[in-house]
Order: C-alpha cells, then structure tokens, then sequence
C-alpha cells in the first residue's frame, strides 16, 4: 500500500515537474494521471500495491476537497447581490449541460460510434 | 478560585492555541467527513444531499462555534489538500482498468467531448451574465465542471475567487449527480458508459464517486470524463474567457 503511494507521489511530482519546466497549462496531478495510464498501458500489469492505494485515495477524494468547499461559507458576504446570477447559472446551466451531454453521446454512440455492445 | 480562572481562561483560547499545529484542522476534518457519512446513512442516503454537503456545513459550523480563524483552518487542512495531487494521479489506474471500454468507444468521447465541455462552462458563463454577474464572479464560475485541483489552477488564472469557485463547483456536483439521474430516465438511457461520462464530465469529483456507485465502468468513464474535461478546459477557457 504504501509502496502504491510512493509510486502515485513520484508521478504527481513527474508531472508537476513538467507542468513547471515546459509551462503546461494543465495541473501536475492530470499530467500525472495521463502519464500513469500511459506506463500501465506500456507494462500491461498493474501491481496490487498500487491498485489498494489508488482505491483508497480516490475512496476519500471527498474528504480531500472539503477544506476548500468549506471556504464558501466563510467569504459569502463578499458576493452579497450576485446571489440570483451564481444560483441560475449554476442549476440553469448544469441542467442545460447534463441535457446537452447525455442527448449528444447516445446519439453518436447509436450512430454506430460504439461496437462496444 | 484564581487558579480555576486561569484554566477557564486558558481553556477558552485552546482552538487558537492548538491550530498553531495542523492536527486540529486535520482532525476536524476526519470527523466532520465520518459524521457527515453516517448522517448519511442515518437518513437513508439520499441522492440530494450527499454526504459530502453534510459533511461541509458539519465543519463550517463546528470551526465557527470553536472561534476559530478560517484562514487558520485553511493553513492547517492544507495538508490533506496537498494529497489532491496524488489522488488526481490515482485516477489513471480505473481508466487503465477500463481502457477495452474507452478503445471500444473513442470515436463518440473524441466527438462529445469539445462540445459538452465547452457547453458546460458556456451555458453557465451566459445565464450569469445576463443576470448581471461581475467578471470575478464570472471567472469563478467558468471552470465549474472542473475538477477541484485543475480548476483552482484556471480560477487563479482568470482572476475568480477560489472559495466562491470551490462552492459553486460543490454544488454543481451535486446538481450534476441528481440531473443526470433525473434525465437518464427521461432520455431513457442505461447505458452505464454514457451514464459514466456524462457524470464526470458535468459533476467532476462528486459525480465520479456517484459513478463508482454505479458500477466500475461508468466509474472508469467519468474517470475519463472528469480528466478529459479537466484537460480540455484548462486549455480552452483562457482563450475563450478572453473574448
């Protein structure tokens, strides 16, 4: 398990590395992540190291993003009147998309994209 | 008697005193995250208050009753928040499991991907704008379908707020997660795949766990969706926003 960490904090880093060297704008952790695929792709394996302590991260990927989430109850008087705009948008154009992506897919897929089934 | 008063005293500045160490914050976390679960559970999980809201109100209230500093907090659960990048790492080991579903399938993800993605922080950007939205207000709002870390990172760069950010990527998760229920019905779609990918790509992280509650492979395909998305926007949005 923690040798699957070690791998996992050595990719992120791979990426960070390159996200700094060649000023990619993408986070080092997706670059890290495209890098890992790619590897587990080339090696054709994976160990059970690494697959107990990707299941474990991703398993609390919640509890890794609350102290950000949390912020919003703190600095909520700073948007005073943009209250209506941020609710619309948000569940408007949620909404809007989640139509748009769903209807898009299944049509392609039915267009004779996916052989998948 | 004074002695008594000292230690009332001293007990009362305790939260300051122990936020000097991350230990604090990183506890309040884990617990807030635990009791927020099984609240969850208590209340027979439902779909529209996942356990992660539960989760956040529970540690904004208990860090405001305790007095403490928000940015205190902030310094000490920055520590978990370094694991994110790991975690994002992480991702590409289910994507590598299901890559047989993802080869069967590019053809439509290469298609839907632009399009969906773009629409998703568009119809946002619109809405908020002609509801009279500031631009920091709209620069936190674009990159609401972006997944936690990517997304700080495009915020920073559009000159949006990050807390406001973060909030409104919560709750889009969360909406995200219900929607794509609610219209999986009405499209009358079951196929775990696009179920899978339509939830990581609108509903990022949140979605992705609700995924994964699915079945792997529409885990492994909001995997997909969710780093696509990610990609995609980080590398549109500024160009976009500036037009």
């Amino acid at each position: 398990m923690l040798r699957g960490f070690l791998v996992l904090v050595l990719f992120f880093l791979l990426g960070e590395a390159l996200q700094k060297v060649f000023l990619i704008p993408v986070s080092g952790g997706v670059l890290g992540m495209m890098l890992m695929t790619l590897t587990l792709m080339f090696k054709g394996g994976i160990s059970d190291d690494l697959a107990s302590a990707s299941q474990g991260l991703i398993s609390v990927l919640v509890l890794l993003i609350m102290p950000g989430v949390v912020g919003v109850f703190f600095t909520a008087d700073q948007f005073a009147g943009q209250w209506l705009a941020v609710a619309a948008a948000l569940l408007g154009g949620t909404f809007l998309s989640v139509l748009s992506t769903l209807w898009l897919m299944s049509r392609v897929v039915r267009l004779g994209g996916g052989k998948g089934e | 008697m004074a002695r008594v008063n000292d230690w009332y005293s001293r007990l009362l500045s305790l939260p300051e005193t122990l936020s000097a160490s991350p230990a604090l914050a990183i506890g309040l976390t884990f617990g807030a995250f635990f009791a927020g679960n099984a609240v969850f559970r208590r209340i027979g999980r439902p779909l529209w208050l996942p356990p992660v809201v539960l989760s956040a109100v529970l540690l904004a209230a208990v860090v405001a009753l305790l007095g403490m500093d928000y940015k205190a907090y902030q310094q000490g659960a920055h520590w978990l928040t370094v694991l994110l990048g790991p975690a994002t790492v992480a991702l590409g080991i289910p994507l590598y499991q299901q890559m047989h579903h993802i080869r069967a399938l590019w053809r439509p993800i290469l298609v839907t991907l632009p399009i969906a993605a773009t629409l998703a922080a568009v119809y946002a950007l619109v809405i908020a704008w002609s509801l009279g939205a500031t631009p920091e207000v709209l620069a936190s709002l674009a990159p609401k379908s972006v997944t936690a870390p990517i997304a700080i990172g495009i915020t920073q760069q559009l000159g949006g707020s990050v807390p406001l950010m973060m909030g409104g990527l919560l709750i889009t998760g969360v909406v995200a997660t219900l929607f794509v229920d609610l219209a999986a019905r009405w499209l009358a779609i079951s196929d775990d795949r696009i179920l899978g990918f339509a939830l990581g790509l609108n509903g990022h992280a949140v979605g992705t766990a609700r995924a994964f509650e699915i079945s792997p492979t529409a885990g492994a395909f909001a995997s997909l969706g969710m780093g696509l998305t990610g990609v995609f926007t980080a590398l549109i949005l500024p160009l976009v926003f500036h037009l």
